[in-house]
């Protein structure tokens, strides 16, 4: 039965006045104490963890500890921790959201064996506040009554101790009841975890930095700034119009001198500011930080300074440049902080000779944050020769009025692992996971050199004679904890960054390319999906899906694979895992592998064909690849080439990533993260059609399905280049595949058009793309869900899920960018030192795939470069070719038809260049000043082109048919990114204007513009 | 500071209760001597006075007597003292026009209005935190079983509103002003018909039902206390009269 009590509240009202708020309170007889030694568990229902039993006593920190020494606490090593409601509520009140989260974390966490007991709801622990009580000292007694309670409920069978920093509560209290101990924070370490070093470390860092800023407190003199303003003034100035409310922003550019304030919308509606108001220097400044929302008086007229206008280097101080600035503009200064913005900040440490010329004062410690914005900050520490080589994060304490720089202590470093402590499979986490170490064969698949393997396959028979298909991934959620740094990091990033020569990670490499890789020969943790297959009809007949440790044998690439594939074996050599065997076992272990990698194709194969039969469409883009020798130089451009082993494991994490996808939104309706494919637009289809008429194919685009057919239909036996340019352009009229939250779309437009799927996810690739992580955070949660287990970790809202979609998007598309941008530099660099004339590589064949009135647009498949050729020059020559077919430049005219172009010289020669004609051209960079170099194509033959690199597209070309599903939907939003551009001009013009969607007039002169090349060096990139 | 945390991880609300605990509730029937029937509720801090008059003739106006059935009028006003800022004036105003319109729904649903035609009957409610239709409603039915006036069944109210997932049942003030949605729901609980369904906030579909659920299990817990007033009070009156 609950019981009523009335809690009095005296809030006081904008307006000032005091206002008496009464607030119902219910207390219970029965709150859970989660503790295993509960007499009555019964009554007390417990529900999540219990404290673990193995403890001598449990610790009670007071309100205090658990706002200042949390990040000590949340130690796994220190045991049997009780958070009282009160501090909680303490926390909660008195410090951010981001430190109540922390701790709220801590308590879900099923690993750190600590809980909340909610005395202020227990009948016999609530003690309402006296009168003229200050607030602090019921907290405490609170706390205190609450432990006493606790000691008796367990039958006084566990000692307890409070640990609290008030010297007054320790002499009440210290002795009042026996087994409920009173000490201070720093007693009980020394005394329980003598041996904790890093805590005691974490301790003496806190202790020092508080203690200094009570010292300074105390000194008044040497003031390095103004005091602030109190709040009641604060708040009555921006009300009469004296002071101006804002958020600061720090100029990146000049940190040490310029900060603006932008005004808020209330403020500025009587002043009759327009612009922003310029802070200058850091003395005006008045210790605010980039982000807090401050309180502005304008300074006079006379005392108004303009912005800077010249560039300056960042670390210059407070010096006064020479350079005229512009025409001077509100300046004000900050006479008070309403909101402070801090945050936790990457800080480095100085190097050796700068922490010996701050000599003087040397347990304090200078560092410097990553962010420009953020001025240096003290921190106390001993350790700064060892952390030397770290970036720490580190949180700031407070700004005295009498320091120059803020005073903070540090959080904590980034995961390190060291070969002197290598990373072991944990005990525990063995339990848990499904053990496939003995039992399976796993293996990977991946490209050379590749450092970050998130994928892994196994398939063996079974007992029963069916089949098993494993998928296995790296389990980076085990590594990554939801809201810690890396994890938001990870989520800024979204997505590595693949660039022609390096790569941009995600996550740090201690994470990507070590402990969650995958690599040959380690144990690993995963997440795995398993199929049971019918042995005959590879039908699927059951899917498990859970946590496991797993030890990859071999870390194949392609090449290899493909060839053992093929039943070529010699390349066995290549692979480092036979090397060190014995004849014997290497052939028994190779027949293994062979026959793995021959029936996961097999399989593949008929998952394939069934998706082939819903509508897939199989799609063409240009992948180049940058080979670079040792020094860094361009050694060759290559066209990636398809393998049937790149389908083979294309296909297998299709269909993980389809089962997943079901999975998730089985369990999570509203709030799970799916990738879409939208149909796309037909008019795109257009210039398709056309083309393929040329050749007397016709492209049906109704659907996916009767594109994927025509497609197929549209071969030329003698010429496959004009498929793959045919399957390119149809790539290019694609939407872009998208994440988006089951919960803000209808299940209709959940379709993935290219793959043909109702459901699709990403899943199989948690190193590099962080909407794979949210992804298995859902899936363990489903997982959980099924089991009836509590869910772990919190799971984006629908809301909160939509915006994260929204960033990955366009991170990726950002991301793919400047991946195209790259390859085409590092084309550019390839040709850049070559001699046009000479060089024998700049020569190629080409094929021609559109028609302009003044030149066509060429494709060249050895080097998977587009780009444009004219026929006509500036001085209005145009193109002919001689009987030898060597081209020259002639006075005479062009004419333009449906397929093919004529140019005619006056001397009545005339040469016909049809769609899909091979060409000889020569490739040359023209070099811009202003803007990045251009490939330059130029026709010099209208024959194609013979040399030995023709067979090699020819042998190719029967693989081409099996090109990488998994790069199709990449592709596509590769080639997109131009397209999609135009579209949204097109839109917001029908928008606006309300144009007819037919083919107006407008539309029909825009069309004829696009048709005439115009001479502006980037103009030809669709 | 962080902002108010409407359900605890651990379950708790503000004030304590579990997600489909009810307030405290306290009723007295019959304190006033000269209306017909009187009640008297206490939804936790929320307290609510009703008077019935009638049956009786129409008074002003005779055009608007109804000739099949009973003319119900009600008329809401609070206190100028309820609420943590004064008020101007007790009623009249357009919040006080609407409750009084949605209590009179309510109670046409729920008067056999057929039994007395060309009749009235005035319900006048005085209101003080949270929940001020359910306490309306529940004072109301309180007083209008004082009078004697047949009624198909109890109609109990209770509100019920949705945090993070979860419905809360009996809405306090606090929850109320945090700007979740709120439901309010008038029940008989005995058929299990709806008298009277308000929400004016956006809610998804898919969660109404689980919200409506909580609301329809706090109104049949408010019939089994005022079903134990209204027991109580009759005992009470009968030894009086002597029976």
């Amino acid at each position: 039965m609950l019981q009523k009590r009335e809690k009095v509240l005296l809030l006081r009202t904008f307006q000032g006045r005091t206002l008496r708020i009464v607030r119902e309170h219910y207390l219970r007889p029965c709150v859970p104490c989660h503790s295993p030694l509960c007499p009555q568990p019964a009554a007390c229902s417990h529900d999540g963890k219990l404290l673990s039993s193995d403890v001598t006593h449990y610790v009670i920190p007071d309100w205090k500890v658990v706002q200042d020494y949390l990040e000590i606490l949340e130690f796994p090593e220190l045991k049997g921790i009780i958070f009282m409601q009160t501090a909680c509520q303490a926390v909660q009140h008195q410090r951010g959201r981001r430190q109540y989260n922390k701790l709220r974390n801590l308590l879900k966490d099923a690993r750190h064996d600590c809980i909340l007991f909610a005395n202020e709801f227990q009948q016999c622990c609530y003690l309402p506040r006296e009168r003229g009580e200050s607030m602090e000292k019921w907290q405490t007694r609170s706390i205190y009554n609450a432990a006493v309670w606790y000691y008796h409920h367990c039958q006084d069978r566990m000692p307890i101790v409070m640990v609290t920093e008030d010297e007054e509560a320790i002499q009440q209290y210290g002795s009042e009841t026996e087994g409920v101990f009173v000490i201070t924070f720093k007693n009980y370490l020394d005394n329980f975890w003598p041996d904790l070093k890093a805590a005691h470390e974490l301790c003496d860092s806190i202790l020092q930095s508080r203690r200094e800023r009570e010292n300074e407190s105390q000194e008044s003199h040497g003031k390095e700034y103004p005091e602030h303003l109190p709040l009641e003034v604060l708040e009555a100035g921006i009300k009469s119009g004296r002071y101006i409310q804002g958020i600061l922003n720090v100029n990146k550019h000049r940190a040490q001198i310029e900060a603006f304030v932008r005004l808020q919308g209330a403020s500025s509606k009587d002043s009759d500011l327009v612009s922003d108001i310029l802070i200058h220097g850091m003395k005006a400044r008045n210790r605010s930080i980039h982000g807090d929302v401050v309180v502005v008086e304008l300074l006079p007229k006379n005392e108004w300074k303009g912005r800077t206008v010249a560039l300056c280097e960042n670390d210059c101080d407070d010096k006064a440049s020479g350079e005229s600035p512009s025409e001077p503009m509100p300046t004000g200064r900050v006479v008070g902080i309403l909101q402070k913005n801090w945050r936790d900040y990457v800080v480095t440490f100085p190097s050796k000779e700068e922490v010996q010329s701050q000599g003087k004062n040397a347990q304090k410690i200078l560092v410097t944050p990553w962010d420009y914005r953020i001025p240096k900050i003290r921190i106390s520490t001993q350790q700064a020769e060892t952390l030397q080589d770290f970036r720490v994060v580190v949180r700031i304490d407070s700004w005295e009025s009498t320091s120059v720089y803020p005073n903070g202590h540090f959080m904590c470093e980034m995961p390190v692992n060291t070969p002197e402590s290598p990373w072991k499979v944990s005990p525990e986490e063995e339990q848990k996971r499904k053990d496939l170490r003995k039992s399976h064969l796993v293996f990977s698949i991946d490209p050379k050199g590749c450092e970050d393997v998130d994928d892994t396959l196994s398939v063996r028979t079974l007992n029963n004679g069916n089949l098993e298909l494993g998928v296995h991934i790296a389990d980076v959620t085990h590594f990554v904890a939801p809201n810690s740094y890396i994890d938001i990091e990870a989520r800024t990033r979204a997505t590595t960054y693949y660039l022609a020569d390096r790569r941009y990670d995600m996550l740090p490499s201690v994470l990507s390319a070590d402990l969650c890789s995958l690599l040959g020969g380690v144990d690993r943790y995963a997440v795995s999906i398993m199929w049971e297959l019918d042995k005959a009809s590879y039908e699927i007949k059951k899917v498990w899906y859970g946590r496991t440790i797993i030890r990859s044998a071999y870390k194949l690439f392609y090449e290899a694979a493909q060839e053992l594939l093929d039943g070529n074996l010699s390349v066995v050599d290549d692979i480092p895992e036979f090397k060190d065997l014995d004849e014997k076992s290497r052939q028994a272990k190779l027949e293994e592998l062979v026959w793995a990698i021959g029936k996961l194709t097999d399989i593949a194969r008929h998952v394939r064909a069934k998706r082939d039969g819903c509508g897939a469409l199989e799609l063409e883009g240009v992948e180049v690849c940058v080979q670079l020798d040792d020094k860094k130089n361009i050694h060759d451009l290559i066209p990636k080439q398809p393998l049937e082993v790149h389908e083979t494991v294309a296909e297998c994490m299709i269909l993980a990533n389809h089962w997943v996808a079901k999975k998730i939104w089985e369990s999570f309706p509203h709030q799970a993260l799916l990738r879409q494919h939208p149909p796309p637009h037909q008019e795109f289809f257009s210039e398709l059609r056309e083309c393929a008429k040329a050749k007397g194919f016709f492209i049906d685009t109704r659907s996916n399905k009767t594109l994927a057919d025509s497609l197929d239909n549209a071969n030329d036996p003698h010429d496959p280049i004009v498929n793959r340019l045919l399957r390119s352009m149809a790539t290019q009229a694609m939407s872009n595949a998208l994440y988006f939250s089951t919960g803000s779309c209808a299940e209709e437009e959940f379709h993935h058009y290219g793959l043909a799927l109702d459901k699709y996810t990403h899943f199989t690739s948690p190193i590099r793309r962080y909407s794979d992580i949210v992804v298995h955070r859902l899936l363990m949660a489903a997982i959980s869900k099924d089991k009836k287990m509590e869910i772990k970790g919190n799971l984006f809202s629908n809301k909160d899920l939509e915006e994260l979609c929204r960033h990955i998007n366009n991170r990726n598309q950002a991301a793919q960018h400047s991946q195209k941008q790259s390859t085409e530099l590092f084309q550019c660099m390839y040709f850049k030192d070559k001699d046009p004339a000479t060089e024998e590589r700049c020569i190629s064949d080409g094929v021609i795939y559109s028609i302009r009135t003044n030149g066509v647009l060429l494709f060249i498949p050895r080097f998977g470069i587009k780009g444009a050729a004219y026929l006509k020059n500036k001085d209005g020559l145009v193109i002919s070719c001689g009987p030898d077919s060597c081209s020259e430049w002639k006075p005479g005219s062009l004419q333009r038809f449906q397929n093919k172009i004529t140019s005619t010289t006056t001397d009545g020669e005339s040469v016909t260049f049809h769609l899909f004609d091979h060409v000889t051209v020569r490739i040359s960079i023209q070099a811009s000043r202003c803007h990045s170099d251009t490939i330059r194509l130029e026709i010099i033959s209208n024959k194609p082109y013979k040399i030995p690199n023709t067979e090699l597209i020819h042998q190719s070309s029967p693989l081409l048919k099996s090109e990488l599903v998994k790069e199709v939907t990449k592709s596509v939003e590769e080639a997109q990114l131009a397209q999609e551009v135009k579209v949204n001009i097109i839109q917001e013009e029908y928008q606006e204007y309300r144009q007819t969607k037919g083919r107006s007039l407008y539309t029909l002169l825009e069309e004829i513009r696009d048709l005439a090349l115009l001479d502006v060096s980037n103009n030809y990139g669709i | 500071m962080a902002g108010l945390e409407l359900l605890s991880d651990q379950g708790y609300r503000v004030d304590g209760r579990r997600a489909g605990e009810l307030r405290k509730i306290q009723a007295r029937m019959g304190v006033f001597a000269q209306a017909d029937g009187s009640a008297y509720i206490e939804q936790g801090n929320t307290k609510a006075l009703a008077v019935v008059y009638g049956p009786h003739e129409i008074r002003g106006s005779r055009a608007r007597a109804l000739p099949d059935r009973a003319l119900v009028n009600c008329q809401y006003s609070s206190a100028t003292f309820s609420t943590g800022e004064r008020k101007r004036r007790p009623h009249g105003d357009r919040k006080s026009c609407e409750m009084g319109l949605q209590l009179r729904q309510t109670f046409e649903a729920a008067i056999l209005t057929q039994l007395h035609p060309r009749s009235q009957i005035d319900i006048y409610v005085l209101q003080a935190d949270g929940g001020t239709y359910a306490a309306c409603v529940n004072a109301a039915t309180l007083a209008v079983l004082d009078a004697g006036i047949p009624m198909r069944d109890f109609v109990c109210a209770c509100s019920a509103g949705f945090v993070d997932g979860t419905a809360l049942a009996d809405l306090s003030h606090v929850e109320e002003a945090a700007g979740g949605p709120q439901l309010a729901l008038a029940l008989l609980p005995a058929s299990g018909q709806i008298a009277l369904l308000e929400m004016d906030a956006r809610l998804h579909e898919d969660h109404l039902e689980r919200v409506l659920e909580a609301a329809a299990q706090a109104a049949r817990d408010v019939h089994t206390l005022l079903d134990r007033v209204v027991r109580q009070h009759v005992r009470e009156a009968s030894i009086l009269l002597g029976d």
